[in-house]
C-alpha cells in the first residue's frame, strides 16, 4: 500500500513539502538545507536536487512560503533564530539558494512561524518563547528581503492580566486556510508554556478598521483553559457554514466548530464537538486534507493516525498506521 | 481517503458491525528499531498521505536513513490494478456526465411543465443504458460462460476472472435500475449466481469449486457413472440452475459409448429422459442467452401451465417402472436425486449447495419460482442463512443484504466501506432512479455533512481520491462541477495544489478556470507561474504570464527593478537585456507613466552606444537631445537625473563644439541642484555611481554653459 518516495539525508530531522506536494526541503542537525525534487511532475519519485549548510545549529522546522511569493522557506534553528532562504537565478549565476532575511536576533527563541496571504499581501506570525507573537508584514511582494513588523503581542485574551515571566517550550499557528475575499484575515495559535493564561488556543483575527489583532474565540473548555497546547490545525473549508479547528493537548485532540458570524463583542461562538484520544505520549503534528474532511495525526507513540467524522456528525478514529521495519 | 461509514445500529436488522474499528495498516518505514524519532506527515494531492521517517539522533548506522513513504488511501483493495482502475475512472465519467445532463434538462422540462415525477420510461432507459455502459466497463463481455463443457474432458472453460466490483455492480442493477424486468428477479439472480459463483469460493466450498475439484478429478476416472462425486456434482449444478453443464456432464455417462448403448439400453434411456426433462425446464423469464438450455414464457399463466405438465412428467418419469430395471445403483440413485431436485425436494436442495446463496437461488428455481418483492426474497435468505451459516460473511452478500433489507443506508456504507468511492458515487444514480426513499436520503441536506448531501459527499470524496494520480486529477473536476454546495471551492483547491511552473498543466489549469469561469483562480495561478519563471531567470515568461494575471502590483515593483537595474550601467550585454523587458512589458499597463520614460530611456541608450562606438557628430547631437528630452520629461524618475547626466559626460564634454546651448545647459544645472538639495528624498541614491558623480557633472556643466555663452555670444 505504501510507496517510498523519497530516501533522507543522514541526520535529517525535519521536512516540509511544497504547496504542489512536487518539491521537498529537509532540515538537518547539521544545518543542512536539502531540497527534492521529481523529475517531472507525474513521477513520485524524488531526489536530492540540492544542499547547503544554511547555519551552524540545527534547523528544526522549515515552512514554505506561499508560491506566488517564489521557492522559498522559512527556517527556523535549534538556537531558536530565524531566517528566509529562497531559490533564485541572480543574472548569469546558475540557480542558487541565496539567504534574503535573518530575523531580529532577540533573546528568546522562535517556536513557530506559518504564513497568511491576505488581500494586501504576505503576512508571517512567528510565535516566541516568551509567550510572544510578531507579526511582520511583507514589504514588496518581489523581494523575500523587506519585511515590516506589524504588530506584537501575547496570546492572552485579558491583555492587562500580569503574570510572571513566560517560559514556553513550544507553541503551534495555523492560518486561516484562504477563504473568501470577504474574509478576514486569521489564525490560531497555542503555546505549551508554564503560564496558565499564554496556553489555551486563541482566533486571532486583523481588525481592518482600527489595524490591530483582536482574540475572537479561545478553543478551551472553562476547566481546561490552562492545559499547555501542543499543536492546533485550522481546517479548510469548501463551503461549511462554520470553521472546523483541531487542537491537541494532554487529554487528546479536540475538534471544535467555529461560528463565521461575530457577536456584538466581536467574539465568535465556539462549539467543541469531539474528544479525540488516541496518541500516548502526546500528539506531534496535526494536518488537515484537502477538504477538511480527514485530520492525520502523530504522536509520541509513533503512530500516525487519520480521525473522520461519519455521516451523523460524531467523529472517530478512521486508521491508524503502525510502524513496522 | 477511507470511505466514509456510517452509523447504522439501529436501524439496520442486517449482520452490519455498527462500531467498526479503525483499519489497521502497516507502515514499512526501513527504520531501525527503537523505531524512529519522530514521523512527520504531509497531506499531497488528494487522499495520499506521506510520512516522513526520521532516524534517531542515537542511531550512527551509516546504512540506515529516514525515507519518505506516500500511502494513498481508499484507493481499493488491490483486486483492480491501478491501469484497469485508470480505465475504469476515465471510461466512466462519459456516461455520468451524460446522465447528469440528461437529469438537468429533464427537472428542467419537468419544472416548466410542472409534472412532478422524472422517473419515466424514457429516464429508465438512461439509467439502463448508463448501468450497461459503466458494467461493460467493468468487464468487457458477458462472463456466464465461465461454467460449460468444451469438450468431453473439461467441464470448466476458463475465461476472464469475475471480478467483485462487476458482481457488485449487477447486483445493484438487477435490483435499482432494471424496472423493466422486476418480475423475473429471481431467474436474474439464477444468472447472476452463475457469472459469480466462483468469487464466493474465497470464503467456503461454493458449487463452482465443487466443480472446480471434480475437473481435476475427470481426467483419471475410467467409468464416470461409479463416481459419486460424478452425481453430486451434476446434483449441485441442476440445483442452482446451471442446466447445460448439468446436461452436458450426464451426456459424459458410461451408457453413451458406442460399445456400452447395446448392454445398457434402459440405463441410457433414463439418463437421456432425464436429460431432455432438464433441458426442458420451464424458466420464468424474458429471454434466453443462445446455448442456455430451458424454456422460457415471459407470463405467469404461461409459466404456471408449463411448469405443471413439466413436473407431471417428472412425477411420472419418477413412477416409471424402467427403474427397477436400471442395474447400475449409482445410476439409479443420482438420477432420482436429480428428479427430487427438479421437483423441489428442500432437503436436497440443501444437501447438494454449498453456500446459503447457492441455497437460496435453488429455492427461487424449484420451490418458489414466484417469489416477489424485497421482503420475500429477504425471508427467504435469512432461513437459508439458517442453514447455511457464514462465520465471515462476504462482502457481495452483506451488500445483497443490505439490498433485500431495503436499508438504502446500509447498501451506500457497503458500497463505500467494501468496493470504494468510485462504486458509491456511480451505484448512487442507480439506487435514486425510481427510489424515492433512496433519492430523499440522498439528497436531503444535511447539517453533520456542513451542509451537503450525501450524494455531494460521495463525488467530493471520490474527486478527492482522483486528484491523488497525475493521471487522473484532470478528470476530478466534472465529477465537482455536479456538487452544487462545495464541488467549487474543492475545485479551487485542486487547481491551487497543481505545479504551475509546468507550462503544460498550466495551460491545462487555465482551460479548466476558463470552463468553469474561475477567473479569479486562473489569475493566482497564472501569477504563481510568472513569479517563479521572474526568480527563476525566465524573465520574459514571468513578464508575460504576470501580464496575463493582470498583477499590476509585482509589474510595477518589475518595472522599478528595471530602473534601478537601468540606473546601473550601461553594457551592452544588459542593454540587450532590460530592452528586451521594456519590449515585453508594453505600454498598456497603468504603469505606462514609467515605461514612456523607459523607452525613451531605451531610444537615448541606443544613440549613446553608437557615440561611444565611433565618433560621430550627428549622432552625438541626437543623443543630446534625447538626454534634454529625457531631463524636460516629468515621467523621467528624478533618481534617474544624475546618472543620466553622468553617463552623458562625453556628449558634455563633446570636443568638436558644444552640443547644447545656454538654456538646455541651464535646464541641466538647475536639475542638479535639486538634486543636491532633495539628497535626503528617499529615492535618492548615488551608491551605483562614483561618488564624485555629483561633482564631475557639476563642474563640466559649468564649463559647458560658460563655453556656450561664449560661443552663442560670438555667434551674435
Amino acid at each position: 500500500m505504501e510507496k517510498t518516495v523519497a530516501t533522507l539525508d543522514k541526520g535529517t530531522i525535519c521536512s516540509s513539502w511544497n504547496y504542489s506536494g512536487q518539491r521537498m526541503a529537509t532540515g538537518s542537525t547539521d544545518g543542512t538545507l536539502a531540497i527534492f525534487d521529481s523529475v517531472d511532475s507525474a513521477s513520485s519519485s524524488f531526489t536530492c536536487s540540492s544542499r547547503s549548510r544554511v547555519h551552524e545549529a540545527s534547523i528544526v522546522k522549515v515552512v514554505w512560503v506561499p508560491p506566488e511569493y517564489g521557492d522559498a522557506v522559512a527556517c527556523i534553528y535549534a538556537d531558536g533564530t530565524l531566517s528566509l532562504w529562497e531559490e533564485v537565478v541572480e543574472d548569469s549565476r546558475p540557480l542558487q539558494w541565496k539567504l534574503c532575511k535573518d530575523f531580529d536576533k532577540s533573546s528568546n527563541q522562535v517556536l513557530d512561524v506559518q504564513f497568511g496571504v491576505s488581500l494586501t499581501g504576505l503576512k508571517l506570525v512567528a510565535a516566541y518563547s516568551d509567550g510572544h507573537l510578531k507579526v511582520y508584514e511583507l514589504l514588496d511582494p518581489l523581494e523575500l528581503k523587506n519585511w515590516q513588523l506589524q504588530a506584537e503581542f501575547q496570546n492572552v485574551i485579558d491583555s492587562v492580566s500580569k503574570f510572571g515571566k513566560a517560559a514556553c517550550l513550544s507553541a503551534s499557528v495555523s492560518w486561516s486556510p484562504e477563504r473568501g475575499e470577504s474574509q478576514q484575515l486569521s489564525f490560531v495559535l497555542g503555546f505549551n508554556s508554564n503560564i496558565m493564561q499564554l496556553n489555551s488556543a486563541k482566533v486571532w483575527e486583523f481588525d481592518q478598521d482600527h489595524q490591530r489583532w483582536l482574540p475572537v474565540a479561545e478553543l478551551a473548555l472553562p476547566e481546561e483553559k490552562g492545559d499547555p497546547v501542543y499543536a492546533v490545525a485550522w481546517a479548510p473549508n469548501i463551503g461549511r457554514p462554520y470553521e472546523v479547528i483541531a487542537t491537541a493537548t494532554h487529554k487528546g485532540i479536540a475538534i471544535w466548530h467555529l461560528g463565521l458570524n461575530p457577536d456584538l463583542d466581536g467574539r465568535l461562538s465556539v462549539e467543541k464537538v469531539a474528544s479525540l484520544s488516541g496518541h500516548e505520549g502526546g500528539v506531534w503534528e496535526m494536518e488537515w486534507d484537502m477538504s477538511g474532511m480527514t485530520l492525520a495525526t502523530t504522536g509520541g507513540d509513533g503512530v500516525v493516525r487519520l480521525w473522520q467524522s461519519n455521516l451523523n456528525g460524531v467523529w472517530h478514529e478512521q486508521a491508524v498506521f503502525e510502524p513496522t521495519i | 481517503m477511507p470511505g466514509l461509514t456510517s452509523d447504522l445500529g439501529e436501524t439496520s436488522d442486517v449482520p452490519f458491525s455498527s462500531e467498526v474499528g479503525p483499519v489497521v495498516y502497516p507502515l514499512r518505514h526501513g527504520l531501525k528499531p527503537p523505531i524512529a524519532a519522530r514521523f512527520s506527515i504531509s497531506w499531497s494531492r488528494g487522499n495520499s498521505l506521506r510520512v516522513s521517517g526520521f532516524q534517531s539522533e542515537a542511531d550512527d548506522s551509516e546504512v540506515v536513513r529516514g525515507k519518505v513513504v506516500e500511502v494513498k488511501l481508499g484507493s481499493g483493495d488491490g483486486e483492480i490494478d491501478h491501469s484497469q482502475w485508470r480505465r475504469i475512472a476515465y471510461g466512466s465519467v462519459s456516461p455520468f456526465a451524460l446522465l447528469q445532463s440528461r437529469k438537468n434538462s429533464m427537472v428542467a422540462v419537468s419544472k416548466m411543465s410542472a409534472v412532478s415525477s422524472p422517473y419515466d420510461a424514457e429516464w429508465s432507459d438512461y439509467v439502463m443504458e448508463y448501468s450497461r455502459e459503466i458494467g461493460f466497463l467493468l468487464g468487457g463481455h458477458k462472463l456466464s460462460l465461465s461454467v460449460g463443457i468444451v469438450d468431453t474432458k473439461t467441464v470448466l472453460k476458463k475465461v476472464e476472472e469475475p471480478t467483485c466490483l462487476k458482481a457488485a455492480w449487477e447486483l445493484m442493477v438487477i435490483f435499482y435500475a432494471d424496472h423493466k424486468s422486476q418480475a423475473w428477479t429471481p431467474e436474474q439472480l439464477v444468472d447472476w449466481l452463475a457469472d459469480y459463483d466462483s468469487l464466493l469460493s474465497g470464503t467456503q466450498p461454493t458449487v463452482h469449486s465443487k466443480l472446480v475439484n471434480f475437473q481435476k478429478e475427470l481426467a483419471s476416472l475410467q467409468a464416470i457413472e461409479d463416481d459419486d462425486n460424478y452425481w453430486e456434482a451434476i446434483s449441485s449444478v441442476l440445483a442452482v440452475g446451471w442446466l447445460d453443464v448439468a446436461v452436458k456432464m450426464l451426456r459424459l455417462h458410461g451408457s453413451y459409448q458406442l460399445n456400452q448403448v447395446g448392454s445398457r439400453e434402459i440405463e441410457n434411456g433414463l439418463v437421456e429422459a432425464v436429460a431432455v426433462l432438464i433441458s426442458k425446464m420451464p424458466r420464468m423469464r424474458l429471454e434466453l442467452a443462445p446455448g442456455k438450455l430451458g424454456e422460457y414464457f415471459g407470463t405467469k399463466p404461461d409459466f404456471i401451465k408449463a411448469w405443471e405438465k413439466w413436473r407431471g412428467q417428472i412425477s411420472k418419469l419418477d413412477c416409471s417402472a424402467f427403474w427397477v430395471q436400471c442395474d447400475h445403483r449409482q445410476t439409479r440413485e443420482g438420477l432420482k436425486n436429480l428428479l427430487q431436485i427438479m421437483l423441489g425436494n428442500a432437503n436436497i436442495l440443501s444437501s447438494v449447495t454449498c453456500h446459503w446463496m447457492e441455497l437460496h437461488v435453488s429455492y427461487l428455481l424449484h420451490i418458489r419460482p414466484f417469489t416477489m418483492g424485497l421482503e420475500n426474497m429477504k425471508n427467504l435468505a435469512q432461513k437459508c442463512m439458517q442453514f447455511k451459516p457464514v462465520s465471515c460473511p462476504h462482502k457481495l452478500m452483506t451488500l445483497l443484504l443490505g439490498i433485500l433489507g431495503e436499508n438504502t443506508e446500509v447498501v451506500l456504507a457497503e458500497c463505500s466501506r467494501s468496493f470504494g468511492p468510485w462504486m458509491v458515487v456511480h451505484a448512487a444514480e442507480l439506487l435514486a432512479a425510481g427510489n424515492t426513499q433512496a433519492e430523499i436520503l440522498l439528497h436531503e441536506e444535511r447539517h453533520n455533512l456542513g451542509g451537503i448531501s450525501m450524494e455531494e459527499l460521495h463525488r467530493l470524496v471520490y474527486a478527492q481520491v482522483l486528484s491523488s494520480h497525475a493521471l487522473t486529477w484532470q478528470i476530478g473536476p466534472i465529477y465537482l462541477a455536479s456538487c452544487t454546495k462545495q464541488g467549487m471551492a474543492l475545485l479551487k483547491i485542486l487547481l491551487y495544489k497543481q505545479p504551475m511552473h509546468h507550462n503544460q498543466i498550466l495551460l491545462k489549469n487555465i482551460e479548466i478556470c476558463r470552463l468553469y469561469e474561475l477567473h479569479k483562480v486562473s489569475s493566482k495561478m497564472m501569477k504563481i507561474a510568472g513569479v517563479h519563471h521572474w526568480k527563476h531567470g525566465k524573465k520574459g515568461s514571468g513578464v508575460f504570464w504576470l501580464q496575463q494575471a493582470r498583477d499590476e502590483i509585482r509589474l510595477s515593483r518589475i518595472a522599478q527593478q528595471l530602473f534601478d537595474f537601468v540606473g546601473k550601467s550601461i553594457s551592452d550585454e544588459s542593454f540587450k537585456q532590460w530592452e528586451g523587458l521594456i519590449e515585453l512589458l508594453g505600454s498598456e499597463s497603468r504603469i505606462a507613466g514609467g515605461l514612456e520614460f523607459l523607452h525613451k530611456y531605451r531610444d537615448f541608450k541606443r544613440s549613446l552606444q553608437q557615440v561611444h562606438d565611433g565618433i560621430a557628430t550627428n549622432r552625438a547631437q541626437k543623443a543630446a537631445e534625447s538626454l534634454i528630452l529625457l531631463m524636460k520629461n516629468p515621467s523621467t524618475p528624478q533618481r534617474f537625473w544624475l546618472p543620466l547626466l553622468y553617463d552623458s559626460l562625453k556628449l558634455l564634454n563633446w570636443q568638436e563644439h558644444p552640443l547644447l546651448n545656454v538654456s538646455q545647459t541651464n535646464l541641466l544645472l538647475n536639475k542638479l541642484q535639486e538634486l543636491s538639495i532633495g539628497k535626503a528624498m528617499p529615492f535618492f541614491c548615488l551608491s551605483l555611481l562614483p561618488l564624485n558623480a555629483l561633482s564631475s557633472s557639476r563642474l563640466l556643466l559649468f564649463e559647458v554653459v560658460s563655453f556656450s555663452f561664449i560661443v552663442e555670444k560670438l555667434c551674435t
